[in-house]
């Protein structure tokens, strides 16, 4: 089956970008094009949260989502999040709690973070595990991600 | 994933008219986050795709009509529902229902109208909009048609709708008073495909009863409204015994499914429970 | 202490929070190929046909290789760390649904996994075999010839053998159990059931081979690097140093990657087609790599008069499936435990390994160990209830104390029995005179306890080398894998405490095996041990040569110099360079042939606990785990913090292992690979958990410390069941403990069994 590469155009990380991309990929290719490794499909199936990327500021499974509907929308992925140099307070928190381990979850444990902080400044225990109810940590860090939200709520 | 093609309409006729009736590799997407899985593990494999995001935006609208229903555009997303303030004030069964369906990233892109179109009877919206009396409409090539949402469902993973039809909007009556609630059971980890859905809706009058919905999902091969329970509910007190009753005659009624979730004899035995306890969260709020 | 013992972030912390941290899953190279594999779809048949040639056909394809290409290449291309069993791609036969058969190259991995849909292959089906039990009749066999690779004594015997399933059989015989039976006042005898469940580290299995000049890189997400060298190395028929293992961090490992899993593949299509070539696993592809062994366990005790267990039969079968993988040493090294952490003079065990048709079994978190401690355990409580005695009284009379042997002969030593059972007693409130409150309607609470032991793996080797700069900062080469459990920063405050410098002034470097120098393999919780102490080793080596060198520059002996000025002096300038370094291997005696008992058989001792109360809704069965306690001996924790994550994190992967993870199996074919119907305990289903280190010290660690990857597995699954029986009176023998196990337990204590599906 033929199919045609479109070109599509978005912000990526705060700069306009454009690249050709053909319908069946998703939008953890495309990052991958750009080199941006931190949204990495896992399951599959938007249960695990590894491929969570912000889409117009909301986030989003990577690994269900066709790359070719960022056109003309802006993509902030986890690389983003130090571009001043400085980590965020949710980044800042999951270390000092000891949130991860083998880290491979993790950007995704933080985007979606961001997402409940931005809506839930002061989030409860169970705002906390009602957004990060569709991240899975494997290695089981759960009670120091709780820690860390509740710490990074704090600044 | 093999490749295909994806037109982008701008008009919800002008997508009806890019599906065809005799095509089943052509079909419409909205969020994209059940289709996806199909496409994924080779289930469905597209030649196009008609992807619905630049329909008119009003398609996307939820809105208090004149008689207090609310109409649910089938491209608003799950989440929009979630937040929705008319839903919040009016529908908050169906708002507490939002927050166990799959997570916050899907509910961000999946649309109302994929959701009730996919067919798969674990999905929670179908039974609760089922209900609480909603009613579908649909838009066709010639014609635009309504119908009660449970009878959309023809059987495990099928609905009535043609190829070339796509659902539209969803009515849902305003409550007047009626009690509701929506229990989903999963029986392996806490978010996971129910085991089993059960949704309520009834009036009460003088302390019993009146005109019940009950319907199952998740158990059943599609989304069932259980006709002899709400009989043995009608009229009925809300006690231990009136509760049994309907239980075990849900249990009777619907046709349960084995699978990875439980045994259809322990299903059936979570719906005896499980419709008392619905009944019981309807009248009194509590999440048992 | 200063370093040893400090409670920092780990040293990737920045990396991993950005989403920069080095996984094999970024890398890419010109001109790479992705491959994707054909799988079989059969549990066990003869490959009689593959029909490549419409998937060859297909635009982009690059290449379909067989198994009959790589034997062109690898005349014997058969791996596996303990009998040379496992075909790269199949040959003549396949014995599991999911194994390789071919495998389409494509530069765009879409385009290669339409080739593999256009793949045929015909087989002539032959019966199954899927019970562990049932293996043990000769009337199917998996292989038609037994392959020990040599390594392993205790496997030697089973060379060439033919018309069996068993891939190893472990005896010890202690004291004399027949008459210990006959004289106990009581006999006591149970049989449990572990299911297959898997690692699913988030990661899938991903690797890449590189042609180089005269050599070949293979980067690979893998736990045991210089074994895959080696093992490369045999296939090739190359010497060692033409091929180079590099592992950066791995996106979770939990046993799945050790030895060879798709390194032997990817370097023989990288060679085959003179291009790099990447294969990564999709979640779905894990279910039919690598698995935990499904287990029966038939355990008998007698028990004296005074309520000492005074004998103990362990007769164990180990589903391994279709190839053996290390199994076997799962089956000898956890088998000589298997009678538990108690005192027994009269002991029998009869542990077996078997070839099944089923995705093969390894070491996942435990090596065994909690298969074992799922069915001792239970089998104790039933024993303490059934005396009526209160099950942490009757644990305090019968356990292993320090100084004691244990079954296999060994004694105990630096082994926190005790002080396990006594931190969990007294966290679950145990001592308290209080009554348990155990509820009433239709939720019923209950509370248990369960602790197990590990040996650890023995004889092998680490090795590690320091490299102290001319500013007196530090470089750590060693090949163990920080896959997550921290041993990059626990091995930067062994170096930082001998060097007396701060942590954050040491750097690791990654197993690279052209560099870094030999490990036996980041597995069963060996590292801290034994790696830490060659670190330990190799710091004190670079600063008794950082001595000398001060001698040499004539600095007074016993005066501080920091290293930099020592460096300058000699040198007259920032220049030159300190190297230590040291290997380690610690004692080991193997198991008696005859008796399999041995007074040296490991170099530390393991003991993790859990205590559990849950709360059983007796209208659907329905269990919530109301609080976890975990507890586990150490020794001195490098690093508290990364320690109890550690703790906890282990805990939380056998709570998954305990009520919701199964893998289901339909005539072969595994029915729920997915995260979507193989369920993992996700932030809604962890209990309120308390995780303890006992104050301990392992006098032979690097600054008392010693491994705790897998403790926190050990006591949750029996320490879960055992509080269902005290809520529900209904016991529970087979795992995973599912809401309609207990129901159905439950119905049938009320003479209402639940008929079947």
């Amino acid at each position: 089956m033929m199919t045609t590469a479109r070109t599509i155009a978005f912000t990526l990380n705060g700069q306009q970008v454009s690249t050709m991309i053909e319908p069946h990929r998703n939008l953890v290719e495309l990052l991958q094009r750009f080199d941006l490794f931190g949204s990495r499909e896992s399951c599959g199936q938007g249960l695990c949260g590894c491929c969570t990327v912000l889409v117009d500021d909301v986030a989003v499974s990577g690994c269900l989502y066709f790359a070719v509907w960022v056109d003309g929308k802006s993509v902030t992925t986890v690389e983003h999040l130090d571009a001043d140099g400085t980590l965020s307070p949710v980044q800042q928190a999951f270390i000092e709690a000891g949130a991860f381990q083998c880290g491979y979850c993790t950007p995704g444990f933080i985007l979606m973070s961001h997402q409940l902080l931005k809506e839930h400044p002061n989030p409860s225990d169970d705002d906390i595990r009602h957004y990060l109810s569709g991240n899975l940590c494997r290695c089981g860090a759960y009670p120091e991600i709780i820690e860390a939200v509740k710490l990074a709520a704090k600044r | 994933m093999i490749p295909f093609d994806m037109v982008e309409p701008a008009s919800l006729q002008e997508a009806v008219s890019l599906l065809d009736p005799q095509e089943p590799t052509i079909r419409p997407v909205a969020g994209g986050t059940a289709l996806m899985l199909m496409m994924k593990s080779g289930v469905f494999q597209p030649t196009r795709l008609v992807c619905l995001h630049r329909i008119e935006p009003e398609h996307a609208r939820i809105t208090l009509v004149a008689d207090g229903a609310l109409r649910i555009g089938a491209m608003a997303t799950l989440r929009q529902v979630e937040k929705d303030a008319d839903v919040a004030a009016r529908l908050p069964v169906l708002k507490r229902a939002m927050r166990t369906l799959s997570n916050v990233r899907v509910r961000n892109v999946a649309r109302v109208g994929g959701a009730l179109a996919h067919g798969d009877p674990h999905m929670d919206l179908p039974p609760v909009l089922a209900a609480l009396g909603a009613r579908v409409a649909i838009a066709g090539p010639k014609q635009s048609r309504e119908m009660p949402l449970e009878d959309l469902y023809a059987g495990y993973y099928e609905t009535v709708l043609e190829k070339n039809e796509l659902i539209t909007a969803v009515m849902v009556p305003a409550l007047d008073g009626r009690k509701a609630a929506y229990m989903k059971v999963t029986s392996r980890t806490a978010d996971d495909w129910p085991s089993l859905g059960v949704a309520v809706s009834f009036a009460m009058k003088n302390g019993t009863i009146s005109d019940p919905v009950v319907v199952v999902s998740a158990a059943t091969a599609k989304v069932t409204r259980m006709k002899t329970a709400e009989a043995a509910l009608n009229n009925a007190a809300p006690d231990d015994a009136s509760l049994r009753r309907a239980g075990d005659a849900a249990a009777e009624e619907a046709e349960v499914l084995s699978d990875a979730h439980g045994s259809a004899p322990y299903k059936r035995e979570l719906l005896r429970v499980y419709l008392r306890r619905a009944v019981r969260q309807a009248l009194d709020g509590s999440a048992e | 202490m200063t370093e040893a013992g400090r409670e920092l972030p780990r040293l990737e912390a920045r990396a991993k929070v950005t989403g920069r941290a080095e996984y094999t899953h970024n890398l890419r190279l010109p001109g790479m190929l992705y491959g994707k594999v054909f799988r079989s779809t059969v549990p066990h048949g003869r490959l009689r046909r593959i029909d490549t040639a419409a998937a060859r056909a297909l635009d982009g394809v690059h290449r379909v290789i067989t198994g009959e290409d790589i034997r062109r290449l690898i005349p014997e291309p058969y791996y596996g760390p303990a009998f040379h069993d496992q075909p790269i791609l199949a040959l003549d036969k396949v014995r599991h649904v999911g194994e390789p058969v071919a495998v389409a190259l494509a530069a765009d991995p879409h385009v290669a996994e339409r080739a593999v849909q256009l793949i045929a292959a015909e087989y002539e089906e032959l019966p199954a075999v899927y019970d562990e039990v049932a293996a043990m009749r000769p009337d199917i066999v998996v292989h038609d010839m037994l392959k020990p690779a040599g390594t392993f004594a205790d496997l030697k015997h089973l060379k060439g053998r033919t018309g069996t399933n068993v891939a190893l059989d472990y005896h010890l015989r202690r004291g004399d159990p027949d008459e210990a039976f006959k004289s106990a006042a009581h006999v006591f005898e149970h049989t449990f059931k572990t299911q297959q469940c898997l690692h699913v580290p988030f990661e899938p299995f991903v690797a890449m081979a590189e042609p180089a000049d005269n050599a070949l890189v293979i980067h690979t997400s893998n736990q045991t690097p210089s074994f895959v060298r080696t093992e490369i190395a045999r296939l090739l028929g190359w010497p060692e140093n033409r091929v180079r293992v590099k592992v950066p961090y791995l996106g979770g490992g939990f046993g799945a990657k050790v030895y060879v899993k798709l390194e032997a593949l990817v370097a023989a299509l990288a060679l085959i087609v003179r291009r790099p070539v990447k294969v990564a696993l999709t979640m779905e592809e894990q279910f039919y790599v690598i698995t935990k062994h499904p287990t029966t366990f038939r355990i008998k005790s007698g028990v004296d008069t005074d309520g000492r267990i005074v004998a103990r039969a362990c007769e164990v079968f180990w589903n391994g499936g279709a190839y053996a993988d290390i199994g076997p040493r799962v089956t000898q090294k956890s088998g000589f435990t298997s009678p538990g952490p108690y005192d027994i003079d009269n002991v029998r065990i009869d542990s077996y390994e078997l070839y099944t048709n089923r995705t093969p079994a390894g070491a996942l978190r435990g090596f065994g160990i909690p298969q074992l401690v799922w069915a001792y355990e239970s089998h104790t409580d039933l024993i303490a209830r059934e005396l009526d005695v209160d099950p942490v009284a009757f644990r305090r009379r019968n356990i292993l104390r320090d100084g004691r042997p244990q079954a296999s002969g060994t004694a105990m030593k630096d082994a926190a029995v005790a002080e396990v059972l006594e931190t969990l007693a007294a966290r679950m409130g145990w001592n308290d005179n209080q009554p348990f409150d155990h509820g009433g309607g239709a939720i019923r609470r209950g509370r248990g306890i369960a602790i197990g032991f590990k040996a650890s793996i023995s004889p092998t080797t680490s090795v590690a080398i320091v490299n102290v700069s001319a500013d007196g900062s530090a470089v750590l080469y060693t090949s163990t894998v920080d896959m997550g459990q921290g041993s990059d920063t626990a091995y930067a405050q062994i170096v930082a405490e001998v060097l007396a410098v701060k942590t954050e002034a040491v750097r690791i470097v990654h197993p690279d095996t052209d560099v870094t120098p030999y490990d036996m393999g980041t597995l069963g919780s060996r590292s801290l041990f034994h790696m830490g102490n060659a670190v330990r080793l190799a710091a004190e080596d670079a600063l008794a040569k950082l001595r000398a060198l001060a001698a040499e520059a004539g600095l007074p002996e016993g005066t501080n110099y920091p290293p930099a000025e020592i460096f300058k002096k000699r040198f007259g300038m920032q220049a030159g360079n300190v190297i230590g370094a040291a290997s380690f291997m610690p004692t080991y005696k193997s198991p008696d042939p005859q008796t399999g008992l041995s007074d040296n058989v490991t170099p530390f001792w393991m003991i993790g606990g859990a205590g559990a109360e849950v709360a059983v809704d007796t209208e659907t069965g329905a269990v919530r785990v109301e609080k976890l306690v975990n507890a586990a001996d150490c020794g001195r924790p490098i690093n508290p913090a990364v320690a109890r994550t550690q703790l906890s994190g282990a805990a939380t992967m056998q709570l998954g292992f305990t009520l919701s993870e199964v893998m289901l199996l339909d005539g072969g074919q595994v029915t729920n690979a997915s995260l979507a119907d193989y369920k993992i305990p996700g932030i809604r289903d962890i209990p309120p958990m308390q995780s303890e280190l006992v104050a301990a010290e392992q006098h032979s660690g690097p600054f008392g410390a010693k491994g705790l990857g897998e403790s926190g597995t050990f006591g949750v699954s029996p320490a879960i069941a055992n509080a269902i029986h005290d809520a529900v009176g209904v016991r529970i023998t087979e795992l995973p403990i599912t809401a309609e196990a207990v129901f159905r337990a439950l119905r049938q204590q009320a003479g209402r069994p639940l008929e079947d599906a």
